[in-house]
């Protein structure tokens, strides 16, 4: 995703996990927030981080 | 409504001097619009950040009962007429309080009780008339007392509530639904019975037409709009005394003779 908007950090700083309450890391690449602790990764579509459980992929062993 | 309420939460942030960003604003919309007519505020309130259930409206989408927030992260948290679909208010209201700095302001705005009671009654008559029962149609909302509840139990600090009632005039009965609908309020109940028949809603806009019209042919319809205020607890906060910590007499203040409670008056 060359076109990808970027996420505000300022943003980033105050978001945590909805399910571990642990701070987030930015995949630019994949546009995604990920939670270690959680092993889930949260999508950002046009920009706007969606932080549903619902919507969030599990991460696999290597990621 | 929407707009009325965000102005409303607008001016009483200008009325509060210690408010300042970064600020978090759940449920989109409104708000952002009015702040835009007001650029001192703005600034004031700057970063400011929206997280709403649907991704079109917020820098973030999210569940509102599963706040992903840091604690104490804002110095401000708004919320215009969201917070009235949350199932799990006091969660809700819990996590908010968390999200806040020690001293930052909670304003939030939500629906009461009396909100569409005139359709509320109508739909009720109808119903019973048509079917002989009846089935919830219109999401209960909160009186204004359990919303100032909600607020000490969350562990908010010098918690205060109002309510302001709004009477809309509706050029006829079935604008209520579409303004309804346009707002996003269309009933969240999932339990909502029977489905409502074409002549249960045809008479419901009879009885609305014949009993709130006024003079004009226009129909009333009211609004209760509940305005919460709350603050994270902060050591700088006025508190009440200990008992028996008084530095000063009453008597001495009213300038009168102190008498135990046993005494009787003129003797």
């Amino acid at each position: 995703m060359s076109d990808a908007i970027e996420l505000d950090p300022k943003l980033l700083e105050v978001l945590v996990c909805p399910r571990s309450r642990t701070p987030l890391r930015y995949d630019r690449e994949k546009q995604e927030l990920i939670s270690d602790a959680a092993r889930l990764a949260y999508p950002i579509r046009d920009g706007v981080p969606i932080l549903w459980e619902e919507e969030a992929r599990e991460l696999g062993a290597e990621e | 409504m929407p707009a009325r309420a965000a102005e409303d939460l607008a001016e009483r942030l200008e009325a509060i001097p210690g408010a300042r960003g970064p600020t978090l604003v759940l449920g989109g919309g409104a708000l952002h619009r009015v702040l835009d007519a007001r650029p001192a505020l703005r600034e004031r309130l700057a970063p400011v950040f929206t997280a709403d259930p649907c991704a079109a409206l917020g820098d973030i989408a999210c569940d509102p009962e599963r706040l992903p927030i840091a604690e104490a992260a804002f110095g401000v948290a708004v919320s215009p007429l969201l917070l009235h679909w949350c199932n799990d208010l006091p969660g809700a209201l819990v996590q908010l309080r968390r999200a806040l700095k020690p001293d930052g302001v909670f304003l939030g705005a939500a629906f009461g009780a009396e909100t569409l009671r005139e359709l509320r009654t109508v739909l009720l008559e109808a119903e019973l008339e048509e079917t002989g029962g009846a089935s919830a149609r219109i999401a209960p909302f909160g009186v204004v007392q359990d919303y100032a509840h909600l607020l000490q139990r969350a562990g908010f600090a010098l918690p205060a509530t109002d309510r302001e009632l709004v009477t809309v005039r509706y050029r006829d009965p079935t604008r209520l639904f579409s303004d309804s609908r346009a707002m996003g309020e269309t009933s969240a109940l999932r339990e909502r019975g029977k489905p409502l028949t074409r002549n249960i809603l045809a008479r419901a806009l009879d009885l609305y037409a014949q009993r709130y019209a006024e003079a004009d042919g226009r129909v009333r319809a009211t609004f209760e709009l509940i305005v919460m205020t709350g603050w994270a607890p902060a050591p700088t906060q006025p508190k009440p005394l200990r008992p028996g910590a008084a530095q000063s007499r009453l008597a001495d203040a009213l300038k009168t003779t102190e008498r135990s409670a046993g005494e009787k008056a003129g003797q």
